[in-house]
Formats: C-alpha cells, structure tokens, sequence
C-alpha cells in the first residue's frame, strides 16, 4: 500500500467509525449514556478474604473475588470508573512486609482509575508511599495537600478528568488533617489546606473551566463527626459547597447501606457515599446522561 | 485523492457537524445506587490468585519464623490484678524502651503502664512466633513516655482500684490496695512520694484517652520514642532465647 492511499483509508475508516458510535448514542431506542462508578474505601491491606470463621465478618472480602466482580461490571458496560477514597496501607501483615507494594499492583491489575490518600497512607511516611507510588498505575488526586516541599511534590494531581462516550467526569481528593492523626515525621512539610475553600475553588475549575458534566469528589475527610461540630465531614462538606455531584468518603470505616443525600447551598442534592472498610463492599452508582428533549420528569431522581 | 473520495468524506463531514449541532448536550437525568457486598458469590480470579500467592507464602513463612520460646502457657487471665503476659510485656517494653528514653533524656523510666484489654491474644508453651507478635498488638501503636504530677498518678491508682482489672504494669512498682486505699505503693523500692514527677511508658492509645485513662492528658511533658509497640515486642523476642515471667504479686489485693 502506498502511503496516499493508507492515508485515504485511515481517513475513510476513522470517520465511519466515528459516525458508527455516533449514530448509535444519537439514534438508537435508548439514547442514555450510563456511567458507572464502582468504589471502595479504608482496605487497609485487607488482601486475602476473611476466613470462613470469623466472628464479624465471615467469608466477606478478597481483591480476588473484587476483580471478578469489577469485570463482571466492566463488562456489562465499559464506560466505569474504579475509584478509592484512601487508606489502601495498615491493617495485614502484607503492609508489614511489603510496605504497600502489593496493594498497589493488585489495584492496578483491578484497574483502578484513580485514588486519593488517607492518612495511614503516610503510615511509612511520605518516603514510604512515593517508593510504592510506581507500582500503582493508577493517578492519585488530592487538592488540599500541599506537598510542595515534600518527595511527593509534582506526583499528587489535584484532580483528573475522564472522558467516557463524551460524558466529562471530573475527580478531585481531599485529604483529612494530618496533624495529630499522622506523626510529623512521617508527613513532613506536607501542607494541610482548608477543604471547603479548595473545593469550591476546584469544582469552579472543573465545571466551568473544563466543562465537566459530572463532579466527584473522592474524600478522607470522615463522614460525619457526632460528638464535634467543627470538624469538617463530608456530610457538612456536601452542604457547604457546589457543583459536587458525588462524595465518596472514607476515614470513619462508616458502612452506608444506601448513599446519604444532602442539599448543597445552591439547593441542588449531593451524593455522600461511604462502604466500610476492608474491601467487604464496592459501591455502585450509575449516573444516566440524556439530552434535555428525552427527560420525562424534571429535575433530579435520585432514589434513596 | 481522487475526486470521489474526497466527496464521500466531505459528506461525511458535513453530517457529523449536522448532528453536533442538532444534538444537545446531555444533562445528567437519574442516578442509581447499590451496595455490592463482596462474598462468596463471586468466583475468585485466578490471575489475581495466582499474583497473590508467593506474597502470601512468604509472608506466611516470616509469620510462622519462631523467634523465641516459652516454657509456659502466657496468657492476660491467670491471676487477678497481674498477669503473666501482662507482665511480660511491661517488662519487656520497658527494657526496650528505657535505653530510647535515656540517651534523648538522661532520664529512666520509672514505670510501664498498658490497659488489659490491649492483650489481644495468649502464647501457648512452645516456640513464639512473629504471628504471636502481631496478634498480640495489631495496631500500630507507639511507645510514648508521658511525664505526670504525683497527683496524676494518685489519679491513676484510684483508676486502678475502680478499674479492678490486670491493667499490665512493669515490674519497677510494687502496689498493694487495702479497702480501696493504698496499703503499699512503691516505685523502684522506693515509696510513692506525692510531690515528684514520674515518668510513665505507656502508648499513644492510652495517652490520647483510649480505655478512658484521662490521667495521662495534659502531662507535664510528653516523649514520642518513635518506636512501635509491637516492634519492642518482636526485637525483645528476637533477643531473648527463653521467656521468663512470673506472677510476682506486684498488684495485688491484700483484703
């Protein structure tokens, strides 16, 4: 073949393909575009399933068994996004041994797309997590670390933007205070920002400068604090801000059986979503994109 | 290119802006959620199990490495204010936290305190493993040296009394009750004096509040000795060829 018609033929092919996906969103019987977010929190090593025998959790768990069921969803629709809120290190002696190095293989054979950090994730330091950070090839995002003056300055990205069958999907981190969770020495000149103020500066950008169609935000922030009014949660986070569409939280190993909804300050509701801990759940939410013409109702439906 | 394919494509093209035009952008319109509990309906993948397995051989290995040896069953049960293992590991945090605290300091610590419910598991007679290590302290907790007032630990005796649990303490005090007063209570053979300083090794658990040990907050000063707990435990084991212990009546009842 001649590099004029290879040309030609790249061309012709490419726009038939291109027409072929297009005319298949545009025109077939259901013009919904689907997205799925499936998401854990807090596995703190937790590798292997829990033995049949144990008194709380008998049986549950194993990123074996989660790969099977990710693919199985993968499957059924492709356009999925594998997310975790933090806390992948401490809890096995797989952590112990090979300081996170496994957790992070296993995520990437699972395909993560993107993770934020939780606060054990300094448990070998900031020089523990950047030795591992090869490893996962997966991106990890957090917007309220500083970590300028730190090994992990330029490797943490403050969020990520996904594209799926032209549905943009923005995904930010934040981060819990370290101070008094996490030894100095270990976190370093790791700077704590304020979530609420960096969120709002964040989902700005993500809406309105990238277009997002969709904005999740992955959180170590804790779901709710019962007993303390000023710590920031994600329950308080959701009401304070804008624009987020999805909180997938983790810290407080709290097991929601459905995600919470919150009215955020310009009265549209939030997703707080958290699984509880050790891989024994994935969360699943699928969120239904259609041009205005094809919505039947108005607003949101958001079942809970 | 020829004439005809050049057509085909700029047809081509003029639809694709046709329909990006005519098609709206899509809005979000409904959301679903579910929980998926992860259990023994899914099949495990065996690439994934396959990738697994030398990590959980060795790990297996190093955790069943015998590391010292017990000639009797330790357990946190077999006396009534002491232990066996509870006295064990307060004496052997001590002997492996008091040089750490020395050479930053030029101070020792006068005594080793840690709550009985921190016991999470017993050593039966044998060899001891690196398992047991972490059995018996899963968490990461720290050893921490917390300097409190003679009133602070009149405090801490009066826990002691009410608590009326084996709450391990290291060999170092000697604490006798009498109707819940004080009949003995000596520190390094000398007697509790009211008016000085001590220097306490507990962890960062207890220290912050865990098990309700509010005497250790707000301490005149504390010591991060950067040394995990269950570190001590396997380094003093690594050590020690055969475990001595005893119920040596260092906390006892005398009614």
């Amino acid at each position: 073949m001649n590099r004029r018609n290879f040309l030609q033929n790249t061309g012709v092919a490419t726009v038939g393909l291109t027409l072929g996906g297009l005319s298949l969103q545009s025109f077939s019987s259901d013009s919904r575009t689907k997205i799925t977010i499936l998401h854990t929190n807090d596995t703190h090593s937790h590798i292997d399933a829990f033995d049949a025998n144990h008194p709380k959790y008998p049986n549950q768990g194993g990123v074996s068994r989660r790969a099977t069921l990710i693919n199985a969803i993968r499957k059924e629709n492709p356009n999925t996004l594998l997310l975790d809120a933090g806390d992948i290190f401490q809890g096995t002696p797989y952590f112990n041994f090979y300081g996170g190095e496994l957790e992070f293989k296993l995520m990437s054979m699972l395909k993560y797309d993107a993770a934020t950090l939780g606060n054990h994730d300094f448990d070998n330091g900031v020089d523990g997590f950047y030795k591992q950070l090869p490893h996962a090839k997966f991106d990890f995002v957090n917007a309220n670390y500083d970590f300028k003056n730190t090994i992990l300055d330029g490797l943490i990205k403050p969020y990520k933007i996904f594209k799926k069958e032209g549905i943009k999907i923005g995904v930010f981190g934040l981060g819990v205070e370290l101070d008094g969770l996490v030894l100095k020495q270990l976190y370093k000149e790791t700077k704590y920002n304020d979530p609420i103020a960096i969120s709002q500066q964040i989902t700005d950008t993500l809406k309105n400068e990238e277009q997002c169609d969709l904005i999740i935000c992955l959180s170590h922030l804790g779901y709710a604090y019962k007993h303390d009014s000023t710590t920031i949660s994600d329950l308080k986070l959701a009401a304070a801000t804008k624009n987020i569409d999805l909180i997938i939280g983790g810290h407080t190993h709290t097991f929601l059986d459905k995600p919470t909804s919150v009215t955020n300050v310009v009265g549209k509701q939030v997703l707080v979503n958290q699984v509880g801990k050790y891989g024994i759940n994935v969360g699943r939410v699928d969120f239904y994109f259609d041009s205005l013409k094809n919505i039947k109702s108005e607003g949101e439906s958001i079942p809970v | 290119m020829n004439p005809l394919n050049f057509k085909f494509l700029a047809t081509c093209a003029l639809f694709l802006m046709m329909i990006s035009c005519t098609s709206p952008k899509k809005q979000l319109v409904e959301t679903q959620t579910r929980l998926i509990p992860v259990n023994e309906k899914y099949q495990t993948d065996s690439l994934i199990d396959n990738y697994i397995l030398p990590y959980r051989t060795s790990v297996d290995k190093e955790m069943s490495t015998i590391i010292s040896y017990t000639p009797e069953n330790l357990n946190s049960r077999d006396g009534k204010l002491e232990s066996s293992l509870g006295n064990l590991l307060a004496d052997l945090c001590y002997e492996q936290a008091n040089p750490v605290f020395n050479k930053r300091t030029q101070e020792d610590i006068d005594f080793v305190l840690f709550n009985h419910g921190g016991i999470r598991a017993s050593i039966g007679k044998g060899g001891i493993t690196n398992r047991h290590a972490f059995q018996l302290m899963p968490f990461e907790n720290m050893l921490v040296v917390v300097e409190l007032t003679g009133e602070k630990v009149v405090e801490m005796v009066d826990y002691l009394n009410k608590s009326n649990r084996a709450h391990p303490l290291s060999k170092q005090v000697k604490l006798h009750l009498e109707n819940d007063s004080i009949a003995t209570f000596t520190i390094n053979n000398k007697p509790f004096d009211r008016s000085k300083n001590y220097f306490v090794l507990t962890s960062d658990y207890l220290q912050k509040g865990g098990d309700k040990m509010n005497f250790f907050a707000n301490p005149v000063s504390l010591h991060e000795l950067d040394y995990k707990f269950r570190a001590a435990i396997i380094d003093y084991f690594v050590k020690t060829d055969t475990v001595k212990t005893r119920l040596d009546q260092r906390f006892k009842r005398i009614n």
